[in-house]
């Protein structure tokens, strides 16, 4: 349907010139656009580094990795708190785009498993910057790490909430909040990391440890379950 | 009592005691001084402590300090296994015979006591632990002494159950009580001890199974 009603309008040569305004694509800055590929190399690069080896790499290892002079590390972000704190962002928006809730309306068993699966493929993703996160948490003065953290929790918070909402539905407020937060720690990065660098756990192994807990931890809702078969 | 060889020995006096080497003993008490000097500074500022910090509060010289500790990564295991023998020593098993409620009461105050008190340590030795083999070893063996002491405190719940079965819950129980878990509680959540430790007690009590009624 034409902006205006006029048929004179939508033939002039205003109409004509404005309709090919909105054919054509939006002009694209080139060097922008190579400076953020830029950028994402040498994030994906930091991230790499850290997969090949748990420890803070240095701006010449990065740069080494990414193809990059340690100038250009530099000319895009102010030091390396900056690119730390852009790698953790990349890596919770890759997190929930590879892990979207599955099976929230699944009965009781899909659910903790979906859960469960989804969230110790983070952890396995997640585990060598999530500790350098840390690490560097309390060094960092623009307090961007911390948050960063905070806000990685309370997802995790979140999706069980999500997951795990018919049975803690059934709790009063101040049980439900306990729940939460012994799950929180039960499902904690490091708890993951422990059961499969200390105690030699497989990945399927690691994941049973945490679907028995989390099934004794939560409530049963007989009346409700039985009432939906 | 004088160790001097010219002390007067009167003749009814008891057998005299081993000679006490007194530099050994005041080299020994330096030692303990330096370690004790280097906790109240972690506690303090839940930092690393620098040599300098170190020497400062505990009232000597930094020449002192390595004169006893070759660097300090020494000293850090040196503190590490102090803690581990004063956490020994307080963390007296209590109320293993009692009923179920007692027992899981009594282990949550004592894990959160000891984290309360041993947190700003750990986490230091936690940060540094990548750079040494020997304090890995030493964080290795308190995760081990806090496992047997769950699984001392609840052996009639534990051994009810299959041995595939007890070791999943003991690893959700060590994660449960693990000393970033507490923090999370008083820090983050901002829970008081006690509703910490409630935390705590109801978990324990919905993983444990029941205990077998015995014979």
């Amino acid at each position: 349907m034409p902006a205006f009603g006029s048929e004179g309008w939508q033939n002039s040569p205003e109409a004509q010139l404005s309709d090919a305004a909105s054919l054509k694509p939006p002009r694209i800055d080139g060097r922008r656009l190579r400076s953020e590929r830029t950028k994402q190399l040498i994030i994906e690069a930091f991230l790499s580094l850290l997969r090949d080896n748990p420890q803070m790499p240095t701006a010449v290892q990065i740069a080494e990795r990414a193809g990059y002079s340690v100038r250009s590390i530099f000319e895009r972000f102010a030091d390396l708190n900056a690119l730390r704190v852009a790698a953790t962002d990349y890596s919770l928006a890759q997190a929930l785009a590879l892990a979207p809730p599955r099976g929230a309306d699944g009965d009781r068993k899909t659910r903790l498993h979906s859960q469960v699966i989804t969230r110790a493929q983070t952890c396995e993703r997640g585990i060598a910057l999530w500790r350098v996160l840390l690490q560097f948490a309390d060094q960092d003065e623009t307090g961007q790490l911390k948050q960063r953290v905070a806000r990685s929790r309370e997802t995790t918070v979140g999706r069980m909430e999500l997951m795990y909402k018919p049975e803690l539905s059934t709790l009063p407020d101040d049980e439900r909040r306990q729940l939460l937060i012994a799950l929180e720690a039960l499902t904690d990065i490091e708890s993951w990391a422990r059961m499969r660098e200390q105690h030699g756990l497989s990945f399927d192994e690691a994941c049973e440890v945490w679907i028995h807990a989390i099934d004794r931890l939560l409530p049963t809702i007989p009346a409700v379950e039985s009432a939906a078969a | 009592m004088s160790d001097t060889p010219d002390a007067p020995v009167a003749a009814d006096e008891p057998p005299r005691p081993n000679r006490v080497d007194g530099r050994r003993l005041r080299s020994e008490r330096t030692r303990r001084l330096i370690i004790e000097a280097y906790m109240a500074l972690v506690r303090e500022t839940g930092q690393m402590p620098t040599a300098l910090q170190i020497a400062e509060r505990a009232g000597y010289s930094v020449r002192s300090v390595f004169e006893r500790f070759p660097d300090l990564t020494a000293l850090r295991i040196a503190v590490t296994d102090y803690a581990i023998a004063e956490g020994r020593a307080s963390g007296v098993l209590r109320d293993l015979d009692a009923d179920r409620l007692t027992r899981i009461k009594s282990q949550v105050e004592q894990r959160g006591s000891g984290c309360e008190r041993w947190l700003p340590l750990w986490r230091v030795l936690s940060a540094d632990a990548a750079h040494s083999a020997d304090l890995q070893q030493r964080i290795r063996m308190i995760r081990q002494l806090v496992v047997m002491r769950m699984e001392m405190m609840f052996r009639p719940e534990l051994s009810a159950v299959s041995d595939d079965t007890r070791k999943k819950i003991v690893l959700a129980l060590e994660a449960l009580l693990d000393f970033e878990s507490w923090a999370r509680m008083r820090e983050l959540y901002g829970l008081s001890f006690d509703e910490a430790s409630a935390v705590w007690v109801k978990s324990i009590d919905r993983l444990l199974p029941t205990a077998s009624s015995g014979p």
